[in-house]
């Protein structure tokens, strides 16, 4: 038979000699072989203080796959820095990484959970709706009120029709009030309407009334 | 005690929810089954109703109502030929363009993890034989890998219940099994070809042994993973794959709702998921 089996998988020549120090992974992690840069940035998940770095390499790496690992290397690190690092790309004028900062985020509930309220009252509105976006799929008790307070406050429209989005699918009675308001708040925003009463439809048959 | 009902808009948006963050799409035919199990989740949670229930399957920090839940929706069990599909198209799609890419004639590497009793990987081995020419022309080298000794000792034995070839057409029976006690015995020329090896695909120092693969098959097992194994699976995958290389995730799964790393390949016979060239 045409198989063959080889007694030891391959390994990489680079990887024979792998470092597992932190300053060493500091060295490969902005080298210019991006396979290198990557294998440093899920080898620092052993560096409790290897956020900042990672951040750092974050904003300038332009090879997504080593961007892709440095956020799972964040993800599990999961700390303060991890987490002020991420809220900082969010700025980013770079859309992809921006998105994939958000996805990043939706994964740490209990890290982002105690900074939502002040990015969900942020100066920018883009920084709002992608703390919105965050939680389309943040596992937190806390969603449903959060959102009911954008809708509530929030002088965007646009952050308020992406709230208003997610609470049709999220949203219980206790944000009927709150969907009312918004209501009124935009009159002769067709959209906001639609919205509106396509949450409160939903609202109103969960509760069979 | 209060009878639970799942109503039409109930299965709808649990359908939504569980697609989303699963990969599962349960279609209207199975509706019987989702009632039936999601009925016994509610009733042994103690939720009132499906409300309560989905509201806490939702938001609970921890996500272990959810596991529970994705565990009896989802069927835990090998055979040979499982999702045949997905051989059907390495054979017709995945090796041709694999091989049309290739600079060199260094054997095609295939890795299924997790191997459990090693059907998926020797079902591989009859699928070759059988159905891809280029066997003629190819050396390939299977690796199968689990976590569990118990498991990789059982495939290396190579010793089926008539259960788990149920599904083997009876020529291939024949060929590459003999009877043997309550069961059938696969055949020492497939029994030597396949390497099985013990790893935990979490342990990054263990998976920098297993590189330069063109095709993996982990089939059923990220569902039971939460996020962030999922993605730490997914950079395994990334880094054990030649450019170019394909994943193939069972029907059920989904890697775009894990990483950006890979690109969906939609081939006539299945979806697949390959690592991109030198550039991404």
């Amino acid at each position: 038979m045409p198989f063959i089996k080889k007694n030891n998988p391959t390994m990489d020549s680079y990887e024979h000699d792998c470092s597992r120090d932190l300053n060493e992974l500091a060295v490969q992690l902005v080298d210019e072989n991006p396979v290198i840069r990557r294998s440093a940035a899920l080898n620092l998940a052993e560096h409790q203080g290897a956020s900042e770095i990672l951040i750092d390499r974050l904003k300038q790496d332009r090879d997504i796959s080593v961007r892709d690992a440095i956020l799972t290397t964040l993800i599990s690190l999961g700390d303060t820095f991890a987490v002020i690092g991420l809220v900082e790309c969010l700025r980013s004028e770079d859309a992809a990484l921006r998105n994939e900062v958000v996805d990043a985020m939706k994964q740490l509930p209990e890290k982002v959970a105690p900074i939502m309220t002040s990015l969900l009252v942020d100066v920018n509105s883009d920084v709002r709706i992608f703390a919105v976006n965050i939680l389309e799929s943040l596992r937190h008790l806390q969603v449903e009120t959060w959102l009911d307070r954008v809708i509530e406050d929030d002088p965007h429209i646009n952050v308020c029709a992406t709230a208003v989005d997610l609470l049709g699918e999220v949203g219980t009675s206790t944000s009927r009030a709150a969907l009312i308001h918004l209501r009124s708040r935009f009159p002769d925003e067709p959209y906001i309407c639609f919205a509106v009463n396509l949450a409160l439809k939903r609202i109103g048959e969960d509760k069979g009334t | 005690m209060k009878k639970i009902i799942i109503s039409e808009d109930d299965f709808q948006k649990f359908r939504e929810f569980f697609y989303r963050k699963v990969g599962i799409s349960f279609e209207n035919d199975k509706r019987y089954f989702v009632d039936k199990r999601l009925i016994e989740r509610i009733e042994l949670t103690g939720a009132n109703d499906f409300r309560d229930y989905f509201i806490m399957l939702r938001f609970e920090a921890s996500g272990q109502e959810l596991q529970q839940l994705i565990n009896v929706m989802t069927i835990n069990e090998t055979y040979f030929f499982r999702e045949e599909y997905q051989f059907k198209c390495l054979v017709n799609s995945i090796l041709d363009e694999i091989t049309r890419n290739k600079k060199d004639t260094s054997p095609i590497r295939i890795w299924c993890v997790p191997s459990s009793s090693g059907e998926e990987a020797y079902s591989i081995a009859i699928y070759l034989l059988e159905h891809w020419p280029g066997m003629t022309k190819w050396d390939v080298e299977i690796i199968s890998s689990d976590i569990d000794s118990v498991m990789i000792e059982r495939a290396q034995r190579g010793h089926y219940s008539s259960r788990s070839v149920q599904y083997l057409p009876a020529t291939l029976l024949t060929k590459y099994f003999k009877p043997s006690g309550d069961g059938y015995q696969i055949c020492e020329d497939l029994r030597s070809s396949i390497e099985f090896t013990c790893v935990n695909l979490m342990d990054s120092v263990e998976m920098r042994a297993y590189r330069k693969f063109d095709v993996i098959f982990c089939r059923n097992l990220l569902i039971y993973f939460d996020d962030l194994s999922r993605r730490l699976a997914a950079e395994t995958f990334f880094d054990a794959l030649n450019p170019n290389g394909f994943v193939c995730l069972g029907y059920s799964e989904s890697m775009s709702r894990i990483s950006s790393l890979f690109r969906v390949r939609k081939f006539p016979e299945a979806i697949v998921y390959q690592k991109p060239g030198v550039d991404l």
